[in-house]
């Protein structure tokens, strides 16, 4: 089934303001899709109206070949795990992971809370208070509380920005293992282009209520269509080209030291295996990487760069 | 901070004097009044006060009243303070400002605008009759449901403000949350909202109910002397009757009531969200 989860012409407003129109989706079974974009995109809107806290002003939802667009988010078998992870304060650990389960008066409720702790390892924390857990803990624990219902698909909310370094490389692994061990289909919202790429079977790229790109994590990150989608994987210098469509080059793409264009360096940085520099230039700002073996480049120096074609990314418009 | 309690306490003794001499001490006086007899203390004047009917109708109609107010502003205050914490920020400020607002008013101007709509010639007889649905005017005054009415939304404010204060306390999230895991919105009610306000619940419900209870304008212009309510009837007792001590008993009635309120509503709302 290529069409597990699918979106057809789903359009989502606040009062007036379009916030997604007439959006286009079709995900697989088992498979992890990211929506990515900048803020105010429309990724977190869409996801809230596939799990039916938002009705859609038109288009239709369907899940596993049934119609939920009308269905309420408790009859749409889908788990949610939330930004702000959503615990209930005022019940334990395990009673927020059996909340789901109780009201379905599940049977073996007991060992399936029991399993369902074990499985993001905090069956020892299953009698604290929420408030007593670190924001990971609380985190795996909400994963667990989705989890236990057995959801058809499960949607995460930025499920990686509130963490720490160390701990966002864990919860990846964490989600990751989850996904292989249970099959379960995920959907999860994103600003972080690094997080989608790491993580994601597929990426929707999303800007202004819309997609811009969809594709797999390789061809977000080296095949950009656009100048915003270009801009949002890292590609720091954008420029017309004769055809109508436009030029890209990552910071590392631009040769310094030699060439037909001038610049004057504005800004430098230590970035530990690179040195990052700005040049202001006849053609713009322009981002550029160096070996922290080559000699350091001081501010206001004047030096010659070059930005060659064919480390270029050819885009087919600029915007 | 203080190396020596004592200089502590000697510190809060002024204030300390100051509150038991004009609070607590006029407070004792007044109360102890109700117990005292021509041979000594005595347990009379209670005693006189339950055994009148017309005593044992008001103290009861005082109780009944001020528990519906707080029941029924608790229903409509649910709703409205869902409603309003669900708006987007700068339609929800407007919104807290206009349930704000009642209070900015005089109570007796707020309830003079309903003697201009319950009243013989008022707007809602105005309706009925002008309409043909009655033949002569209702009378809404000088009744229960008027003194309910007024109290009801005199009070309601002070439930609205307390519950939206308590939800904007509640987790981002919580009710989308048991939502997505299969509850419909009477368990939301139940499982998630009213155990995560009950604070706020307790707070509103023991200012509505001792403000309903302990309200003089309202019961006196909407109920008058044919529905008396304890506050009414105290002033009655002293001012016509210059009966000090039944005064003094209704004063007491009313404190252990106020009381005896704010230790049931945190009871009820402890054993609910235990289950």
């Amino acid at each position: 089934m290529s069409d597990f989860v699918s979106l057809e012409g789903l359009t989502l407003a606040y009062g007036s303001t379009i916030a997604v129109d007439k959006l286009n989706l079709t995900i697989a079974q088992g498979e992890l899709v990211s929506l990515l974009g900048p803020s105010g995109c429309g990724k977190t809107t869409t996801m809230r109206a596939i799990a039916g806290l938002m009705s859609p002003r038109a288009g239709r939802i369907t899940i596993d070949g049934r119609d939920v667009t009308r269905l309420p988010p408790s009859k749409r078998d889908i788990g949610l795990v939330f930004q702000s992870y959503a615990l209930f304060p005022h019940l334990t650990v395990y009673e927020n992971v059996a909340f789901g389960l109780r009201l379905r008066s599940e049977s073996d409720l007991d060992a399936k809370v029991r399993s369902g702790l074990a499985t993001v390892g905090l069956e020892a924390f299953a009698d604290r208070a929420p408030k007593d857990l670190s924001g990971g803990q609380q985190q795996r624990v909400a994963l667990a509380r989705s989890l236990v219902m057995q959801p058809k698909v499960l949607l995460l909310d930025e499920p990686l920005s509130n963490l720490d370094a160390r701990l966002r490389l864990d919860m990846r692994m964490e989600l990751q293992r989850v996904q292989r061990e249970t099959g379960i289909t995920m959907i999860f919202v994103t600003h972080d282009q690094s997080e989608a790429l790491a993580l994601s079977d597929r990426i929707v790229l999303m800007k202004g209520g819309a997609i811009e790109q969809l594709g797999t994590p390789e061809e977000i990150y080296s095949a950009p269509v656009s100048g915003f989608a270009a801009d949002f994987v890292g590609f720091e210098t954008i420029l017309p080209d004769e055809a109508g469509g436009g030029l890209a080059w990552r910071p590392g793409a631009v040769v310094l030291g030699t060439g037909p264009h001038q610049g004057t360096v504005i800004g430098t940085a230590f970035a530990g295996e690179r040195r990052e520099y700005v040049l202001g230039s006849a053609l713009g700002q322009i981002k550029a990487d160096a070996p922290v073996s080559a000699p350091p480049l001081r501010m206001g120096e004047t030096i010659a760069f070059d930005l060659p074609r064919e480390r270029a990314v050819r885009l087919e418009r600029l915007n | 901070m203080f190396e020596d309690r004592r200089i502590g306490l000697a510190l809060a003794m002024p204030a300390a004097v100051f509150a038991a001499a004009l609070f607590l001490a006029p407070v004792i006086i007044l109360l102890s009044e109700g117990f005292r007899g021509a041979e000594g203390w005595t347990l009379a004047p209670y005693i006189d006060f339950f055994s009148s009917d017309r005593n044992r109708v008001v103290f009861l109609r005082t109780l009944k009243l001020a528990t519906l107010v707080a029941g029924v502003s608790a229903i409509i205050g649910y709703a409205t303070a869902f409603a309003i914490v669900s708006l987007p920020p700068a339609s929800r400020g407007r919104m807290f400002a206009l349930v704000t607002l009642p209070l900015m008013i005089s109570p007796v101007a707020r309830t003079y605008a309903w003697l201009v709509i319950l009243g013989r010639t008022g707007f809602v007889n105005q309706i009925l009759v002008g309409s043909g649905l009655m033949d002569t005017p209702l009378r809404l005054l000088f009744t229960e449901t008027a003194v309910f009415i007024g109290l009801l939304q005199l009070f309601l404010p002070l439930m609205i403000i307390s519950l939206i204060s308590a939800m904007e306390n509640m987790p981002r999230d919580a009710v989308p949350a048991a939502r997505v895991l299969g509850a419909n919105w009477v368990q939301v009610f139940f499982k998630v909202i009213l155990p995560l306000t009950r604070e706020g619940l307790v707070v509103g419900g023991t200012l509505v109910f001792t403000g309903s209870m302990t309200a003089y304008i309202t019961p006196a212009i909407l109920g008058g002397s044919k529905v008396l309510m304890l506050e009414t009837l105290l002033y009655q007792r002293v001012t016509v009757a210059n009966d000090f001590a039944s005064a003094a008993v209704i004063a007491m009635i009313l404190i252990v009531m106020a009381f005896s309120a704010n230790i049931v509503l945190k009871r009820m709302a402890t054993a609910r969200a235990r289950r």
